[in-house]
């Protein structure tokens, strides 16, 4: 396996690469990757049917445009975006199925299109509500039939899979038809057969998606176990932002095809929201002048206070000014909620 | 390798078995036009005593063959592959260190065959019973059509395989199916015994793959060919083996290229 160290560059001028670095052992390097599509282009109704039919004109839609990025051993990085982003695409051409129009991908040391044997049996791409799993059979005969076509010795088999039986609670699901199982159980299944091969990179594509709060929660808990366990590499999309924060402490933001943030998720309301939210309750005073000390967002949250929007560098200085001159009763400094920082992230 | 056919049996088995009610339905539509054929010769060839020299109990004897042989032979890759690939749930099996035509396909190919012979036993019985045909069967003659029908099958499964990638490029391959099936009907053997067709077509079924798909297979099996004529079509099989598997290769993967996985 030989891997080329590609030097870092900065991308425009809301992006830098900093958590995954550059490793020399870096196993997802992507470099300037471009996927543009041609898509027939004509309007509804019969006449542009019939027009459509003679002369066909085609649009051409650039779904990823120059996205680089690396990515080191055992990192999970959030790959997120609007939907239509290019978030998909980028997965397809990492795992292989998409040939990408223009640029360059090594995972592994391997050029994913060319999908070599080598590649497929040590990577996985999970996408949320499809199916690896034989709808009219056990998903016990599926996870026989993938320990036969990944080549999976007798004694790995048994020891993966008791540890994804541990995590995930197989036992009594995989003995049911799998168009018997609820959409929870049946992606225990999808995740536990996209698994016992232990790939070493994961690719996941809304892998809690249609799940309730609970199966969302116990998939989420495993996939942190499972690389905590293996050291796998994984990027995730998800558009539920409860995952991304759970899972990864990196995250790479795209916006209509174009990389936009890389970094880590911890800086990004630092650099892309640098505000703060002072949420107080103040005691006899229901409508004080708090436009004085900042914006005041309409609503109160959850627990019935106000909320001021400040800038992070002058919040201590405000909160200080709120004390000495309001009967506060309660007050706390947040940062914003992450949903609006990356929305904020996208409209930029 | 075997391990993979194994399991994959297990599975396709089990799935086939699900839908055997649906199975039989196929399989008796199937089985209207041969049906139709021998009944239709038979009662010609008794009314004139004979066509062209075939009797009613070489129609016979031939259609009852023909039943057994077509549905060995027969595939059908196109309803269970040209969907996946019209519908982008393909990129779950190009996921898959291993052939999805050349393993999960295939398989699924034989499991319906196995099924398919199942159900056709009792009604190949009361056809026998029926038309009582004499069919001087061999054993040297069965034993060498057990190869024969290997490569037919394996001729037949890459051809077919080969015309439904071709839904990588255009969602209109059912048309081109119809018309493949047609020209196979003809020159197979299906609507007439070849030696009934004009001498130009009985030409042309030489060169074609068709003809030592079925009706080599059936002839063999009721004795009719010389050493010769068996040892020419046995090595027009392997060609046309070839040839089908260069097809079938090239046209993957050209097709996977292409293959954007929409809406995957």
């Amino acid at each position: 396996m030989q891997l080329e160290t590609i030097p870092r560059v900065v991308y425009g001028s809301t992006s830098f690469v900093s958590v995954g670095g550059t490793h020399s052992s870096s196993p997802i390097i992507v470099e300037a990757l471009s996927k543009t599509y041609k898509v027939t282009d004509r309007e509804g109704g019969f006449g542009a049917a019939v027009k459509s039919f003679f002369k066909r004109t085609f649009k051409e839609v650039h779904a990823v445009q120059q996205v680089s990025f690396q990515i080191g051993q055992g990192e999970v990085v959030g790959f997120l975006g609007p939907n239509g982003a290019g978030k998909t695409t980028t997965l397809k051409m990492l795992s292989g199925l998409l040939y990408p129009t223009s640029g360059s991908a090594r995972v592994l040391g391997y050029t994913p299109w060319e999908r070599q044997p080598g590649y497929l049996r040590s990577m996985t791409l999970v996408m949320g509500q499809r199916n690896r799993l034989a709808w009219d059979v056990p998903a016990a005969d599926s996870f026989l039939l993938n320990k036969a076509i990944y080549r999976i010795s007798d004694a790995d088999y048994a020891q993966t899979y008791r540890e994804l039986d541990e995590l995930l609670e197989l036992g009594p699901i995989s003995r049911k038809p799998v168009r018997n199982l609820s959409l929870g159980e049946r992606m225990k299944c999808e995740l536990a057969a996209s698994l016992l091969h232990r790939p070493k990179v994961l690719f996941l594509d809304e892998p809690t998606i249609g799940l309730d709060v609970s199966a969302q929660t116990r998939i989420r808990a495993f996939l942190k176990e499972y690389n905590r366990r293996t050291g796998a590499t994984i990027i995730l999309t998800s558009h539920y932002m409860a995952d991304v924060v759970a899972l990864c402490e990196r995250v790479i933001i795209i916006h209509h095809g174009r990389l936009k943030y890389d970094g880590a998720l911890s800086d990004l309301s630092r650099r892309i929201a640098p505000y703060k939210i002072i949420a107080v309750h103040l005691g006899g005073c229901d409508d004080c002048a708090l436009d004085a000390y900042g914006t005041v967002l309409p609503g109160e949250d959850e627990s019935g206070r106000k909320r001021i929007q400040a800038p992070a560098d002058q919040a201590p200085a405000i909160t200080a000014r709120l004390l000495a001159e309001q009967p506060v009763q309660d007050l706390t400094i947040e940062d914003p909620p992450i949903e609006d920082v990356i929305e904020r992230a996208f409209n930029e | 390798m075997l391990q993979i056919f194994r399991r994959l049996w297990a599975v396709n088995w089990a799935e086939q078995w699900q839908y055997r009610a649906n199975l039989l339905m196929y399989l008796l539509f199937w089985l209207v036009s041969p049906i139709v054929y021998l009944a239709v010769w038979t009662t010609v060839a008794r009314s004139q005593g004979n066509v062209n020299g075939l009797t009613a109990n070489d129609f016979a004897a031939y259609y009852m063959i023909l039943l057994v042989v077509d549905v060995l032979t027969s595939q059908i890759t196109i309803h269970v592959l040209a969907p996946e690939i019209q519908n982008g749930t393909l990129a779950n099996r190009l996921l898959l260190p291993a052939h999805p035509v050349l393993t999960q396909v295939l398989v699924n190919n034989i499991a319906f065959k196995a099924l398919n012979l199942i159900a056709l036993v009792p009604i190949w019985l009361v056809l026998y019973a029926l038309f009582q045909p004499t069919l001087n069967l061999n054993l040297l003659h069965v034993l060498l059509a057990v190869p024969a029908l290997v490569l037919a099958f394996g001729i037949l499964f890459l051809l077919g395989s080969a015309l439904t990638l071709v839904a990588f490029w255009t969602t209109r391959v059912w048309a081109l199916w119809n018309f493949y099936s047609a020209v196979f009907m003809l020159f197979a053997g299906h609507f007439v015994p070849l030696a009934l067709l004009p001498p130009a077509l009985q030409t042309l079924a030489k060169i074609l793959p068709f003809s030592y798909t079925l009706y080599f297979p059936i002839q063999l099996i009721l004795g009719k060919l010389s050493a010769a004529d068996v040892a020419f079509s046995f090595g027009m099989q392997v060609v046309w083996l070839g040839l089908a598997y260069l097809i079938f290769h090239v046209l993957w993967r050209a097709g996977v290229r292409q293959f954007s996985a929409v809406g995957a």
